[in-house]
């Protein structure tokens, strides 16, 4: 038998955690069970983070936006200072596995698990977010591109958890996009994704552009060259299709039983040419 | 260890192992077997669960974290031998074939028209996207959600 | 266990043909009350659980179980050394173990059966067994496992790999080629197809202080399984009963034996404990059958006004490393290779190949799943060719009543393949399809495809394809339906209760069900087939008519009626319309002797009588079929262009299966076969490298979700079938062929490239409509 802890603080948390440092830390625990079922871990303890008060909900700090770690999908999802200031994130958590995982999954766990699949990934990298990382001792922050190191690979010291995710809020990003590619319209582990925030002029010429393509490398890809090529365009097909070709070289896949590599570095640059519709709509 | 909780109205106290998965703990030690474990890792919804009201998979739940909460299985839903509108509508609406997912396709019903109670069908199909289904062809669940409702938002009015 | 079934409704009236009646199961599932066989457990249970092999191929050296047989909590663990019996099982031929001596042909053979105290006692023992395998060379692909030299799978098999071969000409076969204005030819690959029921393998089984062994299970065909169990661990048939509760799904996947000998044994070694085995859904995956994966080859030739002139087929099936049911499935693949189609020269060639991958069976429609995907497609191949309607080449060509398959087979049965045609002919979704496709928005192609289908039910020519019907009127004035065929679903049993309840006028409320028990009720075939309400509601209607008959008897007796001329059933009670005096059914219940108020009666379906020239062999398979159901599909597709998904938008479906007693079941059985045809057209993609299996659980086996399913029409062509009871012909499996093709069809139509592997995976779309582009 496993002891399941439930800690109601961080402070009661840090204590647990320096009792036994082989104590898995989870909130809704929809990957960590799955491993556990699986023999992938073998934890001594389990600590829940679900009712630890301090890290979960949505905090309007002005200039940004804190996300608290333990805060679930479904409560960003219904939450209008996300869906208002980063629609992209809202996007992305909408085609989120299914209704009961965004009921008991959350974004800390996202983020943390670091999966290149993970949904909310490609808006936080394209948003810049910040991570926010808490021990009993110190808080620290470190954007989510440095956070993740590799797949299921995060810079998380012994006795430290993420706390949340803080995002600057970007009014001038006018165009919020994010598509999944799937083997189905729901419940579908991503093949590959594109969350893109970009500001048009009046005059439908692009100014800024953030990118970030899920599924397609060990960890979520943006590309200075394929942004900066977009800079002073206009969002029309052709063009799109020119920088389509920047993003298959961008892109590093790898074949796997859902996708071949060839296929995700296809489609991760055809992903761009929906992009086109936004322009006519603009 | 012990835990309390509710479950199904009624106050409960269990003494089991606190990583008992709670699917587990509701089949076997309280012969609740409404709910189905069909992958055993959140890929089916079978084993749906109210939880403070909001649909969770008990197959990704340890009994550890039902300490206070408010438990409604499929079981809870029908009083005094009435059965909840959502649940008359599956009958009437031929939602249910081998009835194996009913539970958890009910379950998840309910998490849906407690947030959006006037669904389109579009929005029910989304509803019930973590819900496999093998026989229905899910069209039948669809008319059954929606015509439930209708009919709960009727009794809802004064 | 085996309690009867009673049910709550709400309706007062009687029962009758045609009404769309709440199913009687429907109340106990969507409460959660319903028994299923995994919801079985008592106090002091005992878990089995199976050690699998894990290789392909290999030959067992040793199975070391001293130290799982050691860890504390571990009752017994078995091998093929603890078998007294054949250790022997299969539907045709037996060559499956129940637990593998010699060796392992495929990763899920079963090695040794470990009983415990709980789970994880089971899981942890499971890991201490080790086996010592030498590997052999696996076999994994069909033509290469007909070459000489290939790896055997069985040493001892005749027919090297070759489980069962068939070649039919009818007229002159491929010569008539010459004469043909115009020839097409396809390569197609299907793949397996996973059941995916919900409810996996599962069951719960106990030894009596008499020894006799009960065993629940989620079991298709339970009095076939008591056979298969006794004489693979050696009890006698007397020693063994089998009770099948309504499964969580089945679909052929459970058309024989997957738990129940394994718990049988098991129920020997437990010390007369309950013994409960639930396979996990990887388990289930891994060492359950699927439907087989083919590659077909096709050339179909036709004179210039569209008259089909010649079909040359050749047909592979990977059955894996057992038959189970793969010679039947090839030889119904074989009968409806050419559709339901006048060609009148043909030359069919069918191999069903032995190899070290997952072990095909039984899959709802039952290889003509897979042949309905290439000839249909072929028939639109050819109509693109002649510059014709696809609609219109199908009506040119579609059998009518008295005409012969190009197997040589009669259709003398009901034959409504042109009415269903005509009444998708005549549909918007047709009519107004160019508007539709034209008005398809920016990265999408809008295509509208259709198939024509016929699916025949029952056994086939040789194995006796009947039900024994039980019927009783209790001593509470109930009247109580003995079925004998397995409820996995599809709603029979509710189909039972109304067939009767029709008939002695009776509502709902006073319906009992006695679901197939071998000690209770009476041996009626397999729930397979699109058989079940044709061949017991046959022998429902006869051993109810009986039933009418006495009570009315009594009745008239009792009244002190001249005759049973006014007398007349209302629900509960028999009236005598000329005088107004009313006795109760539980009063003729309590005064009928229980001989009188019980009444059974068999049935036996009718088989083709052409005299087809094939062989035995492959009569005994089942070539041949009498009773046949018709159907036409029609799927619309939205293809996204960039990233090559197909959406189906919306799905037609006319079905000629007879009259439906239920339209509502009817509806149920159209809806699931589509979900099911749409899921092996578009997603469902399961893969094996070298007999590994690398799609092992739902999130790497991708099954159709709600979002992902269209709305469906279904709408019935109701042509009495006079063999039929109330004029019914099967409905369970038809459906399932036609998405593949239609939505193949589609999508060639959306944006001309045709598929000739399945499913239709957005990769695959993507790559061929970037191959179309560089042409």
């Amino acid at each position: 038998m496993t002891q399941v802890l439930l800690p109601r603080a961080l402070d009661e948390l840090w204590d647990f955690l320096e009792e036994d440092p082989n104590t898995a830390v989870y909130s809704g625990g929809t990957d960590l069970l799955v491993n556990l079922r699986g023999g992938r871990i073998n934890p001594s303890r389990l600590a829940c983070l679900e009712r630890i008060e301090e890290i979960r909900g949505v905090r309007d700090a002005g200039a940004a936006v804190f996300i608290g770690a333990a805060t679930t999908h479904t409560h960003l999802l219904e939450n209008s200072l996300v869906s208002s200031e980063f629609p992209v994130l809202t996007k992305a958590i909408r085609v989120l596995a299914s209704p009961a995982i965004r009921n008991m999954g959350t974004i800390g766990g996202n983020i943390v698990n670091a999966s290149p699949a993970g949904d909310t990934l490609p808006p936080l990298y394209a948003l810049d977010a910040e991570v926010e990382i808490v021990s009993r001792k110190e808080a620290k922050r470190m954007p989510v591109s440095d956070f993740i190191v590799g797949p299921g690979r995060v810079r998380l010291g012994a006795n430290e958890i993420v706390k949340g995710v803080w995002i600057r809020k970007a009014p001038e990003f006018n165009v919020r996009h994010f598509e999944k590619v799937g083997l189905r319209k729901s419940q579908a582990c991503a093949v590959a994704s594109l969350a893109a925030a970009l500001s048009l002029s009046e005059g439908g010429k692009i100014e800024r552009a953030r990118l970030a393509w899920g599924s397609v490398g060990p960890t979520v890809v943006r590309s200075a060259e394929v942004e900066e090529a977009l800079l002073g365009r206009e969002l029309e097909i052709q063009m799109l299709a020119e920088v389509a070709r920047l993003v298959e070289r961008a892109v590093s896949p790898i074949d796997d039983v859902r996708a071949s590599a060839q296929y995700r570095r296809i489609v991760a640059g055809r992903l761009l040419l929906r992009l086109a519709e936004s322009g006519c709509k603009n | 260890m012990k835990i309390d909780f509710r479950l199904n109205g009624a106050a409960i106290q269990v003494d089991c192992a606190a990583d008992r998965r709670v699917i587990d703990l509701l089949r076997e030690d309280l012969g609740l077997t409404g709910a189905k474990e069909s992958c055993g890792a959140g890929e089916c919804g079978s084993c749906a669960i109210l939880v403070d009201g909001e649909g969770k998979l008990s197959c990704l739940m340890l009994a550890a974290q039902l300490e206070g909460r408010e438990i409604t299985t499929v079981e809870g839903l029908a009083s005094e031998g009435r059965l909840h509108p959502l649940q008359e509508a599956f009958v009437e609406k031929g939602a249910v074939q081998c009835g194996f997912c009913t539970p958890g396709a009910v379950m998840a019903s309910l998490d849906l028209l407690r947030r959006n109670p006037n669904p389109a069908r579009a929005e029910i199909r989304e509803g019930l996207a973590g819900n496999l289904c093998r026989c229905t062809g899910y069209q039948k669940i669809i008319d059954a959600v929606e015509a439930a409702s209708k009919i709960m938002q009727r009794r809802e009015r004064p | 266990m085996g309690e009867v079934r009673r049910h709550k409704r709400h309706s007062e009236g009687a029962l009758h043909i045609g009404a769309s009646t709440p199913r009687a199961d429907a109340y106990a599932k969507v409460t959660g009350a319903e028994k299923f066989a995994a919801d079985y457990y008592s106090s002091d249970m005992v878990w089995a659980g199976v050690k699998r092999g894990a290789a392909p191929h290999g030959v067992i050296k040793g199975i070391f179980t001293d130290e799982a047989c050691k860890a504390p909590g571990v009752i017994a663990v078995l091998t093929h050394r603890d078998i007294r019996g054949s250790n022997r099982q299969g539907v045709v031929r037996k060559d499956q173990p129940v637990l593998a001596d010699k060796k392992v042909r495929h990763c899920g053979d079963a090695v040794a059966l470990v009983l415990a105290e709980d789970r994880e006692t089971l899981l942890r023992a499971l890991d201490l067994i080790r086996l010592d395998l030498e590997a052999l060379p696996g076999v994994f692909d069909v033509e290469e496992a007909l070459k000489d030299g290939a790896p055997l799978v069985h040493e001892d098999n005749a027919g090297g790999n070759t489980l069962l071969e068939a070649h039919i000409q009818t007229g002159d076969g491929l010569t008539a080629f010459e004469r043909c204005d115009e020839v097409i030819e396809g390569r197609f690959e299907t793949p397996w197809q996973e059941h995916a029921y919900l409810e996996t393998e599962v069951g719960w089984a106990q030894q009596q202080n008499d020894g006799k062994v009960v065993i629940v299970a989620s079991t298709q065909t339970p009095f076939r399984d008591r056979a298969e169990v006794a004489e693979a661990i050696g009890l006698d048939l007397e020693q063994v009963r089998v009770i099948a509760p309504y499964t969580g799904g089945a679909f052929g996947g459970k058309d024989g034996i997957t738990v129940q000998t394994l718990l049988a044994l098991a129920a020997l070694h437990s010390n007369g404990r309950p013994v409960k085995m639930w396979w996990e859904r990887e388990e289930s995956f891994i060492a359950g059958t699927k439907r087989h994966p083919t590659r077909l080859y096709y050339r179909l030739g036709a004179k210039g006004d569209g008259v089909l002139h010649a079909l040359a087929a050749r047909l592979y099936f990977d059955t894996g490393p057992y038959d189970h049911l793969g010679g039947v499935v090839m030889t119904l693949a074989l009968e409806h290779a050419g559709g339901a189609y006048r060609i009148p020269h043909a030359l069919l060639d069918a191999w069903c190949v032995y190899t070290n991958n997952p072990i095909g069976g039984a899959f709802r429609a039952f290889g003509v799943t897979q042949v309905t995907a290439a000839m249909e497609q072929m028939m639109d191949m050819l109509a693109a060719r002649l510059d014709m309607d696809p609609l219109e080449l199908r009506l040119k060509n579609a059998l009518t009543r008295g005409e012969k398959t190009c197997v040589g087979v009669t259709l003398t049965g009901s034959t409504g393949l042109v009415e269903c045609l005509e009444r998708v002919e005549r549909h918007p979704l047709r009519t107004e399809r160019y508007a539709w496709k034209a008005a398809a928005g920016p990265f999408k192609r809008r295509g509208v495809g259709i198939a024509a289908l016929m699916h025949a039910a029952g056994y086939g020519t040789v194995v006796p394809d009947y039900a024994n019907a039980k019927i009783e009127l209790t001593p509470e004035g109930k009247i109580r339906i003995y079925c004998g065929v397995v409820d996995m679903g599809q709603g029979n049993a509710s189909a039972n209760a109304q067939i009767a309840g029709s008939i002695l006028n009776q509502n709902m409320d006073s319906m009992e069900l006695v679901l197939p028990d071998t000690d209770r009720t009476l041996p009626s075939g397999s729930a397979s087939a699109s058989r079940c309400t044709y061949t017991f509601g046959n022998a429902l209607i006869g051993a109810a008519e009986i039933l009418k008959n006495r009570i009315l008897q009594k009745a008239a007796d009792l009244l002190m009626a001249p005759s049973t001329d006014d007398l007349t059933l209302a629900p509960g009670k028999v009236v005598n319309r000329a005088t107004g005096a009313q006795i109760p059914l539980s009063r003729l219940g309590r005064l009928m002797a229980e001989s009188e108020r019980t009444a059974i009666s068999h049935f036996r379906a009718p088989v083709a009588k052409d005299r087809l020239d094939v062989t035995d062999e492959l009569r005994l398979h089942g070539l041949g079929h009498a009773v046949i159901s018709y159907g036409a599909h029609l799927a619309a597709v939205e293809v996204d262009e960039i990233t090559g998904a197909v959406e189906v938008v919306s799905y037609l479906s006319a079905t000629d299966c007879g009259r439906a007693l239920n339209p509502q079941i009817y509806e149920q059985q159209i809806h699931g076969g589509i979900c099911q045809g749409l899921g092996f057209a578009l997603f469902e993609d399961f893969r094996v490298e070298q007999g590994t299996v690398k799609s092992p659980d739902l999130a790497t086996y991708i099954i159709p979700t709600a979002p992902d399913t269209p709305n469906m029409e279904s709408l019935p062509v109701e042509l009495h079938e006079p063999t039929g009871p109330f004029g019914l012909k099967g409905v369970g499996e038809i459906a399932t062929n036609g998405p593949a093709p239609a939505v193949a069809n589609a999508l060639a139509d959306a944006c001309g490239i045709r598929m000739f592997r399945l499913p239709m995976t957005p990769e695959r779309v993507l790559l061929a409509l970037r191959g179309r582009e560089t042409r």
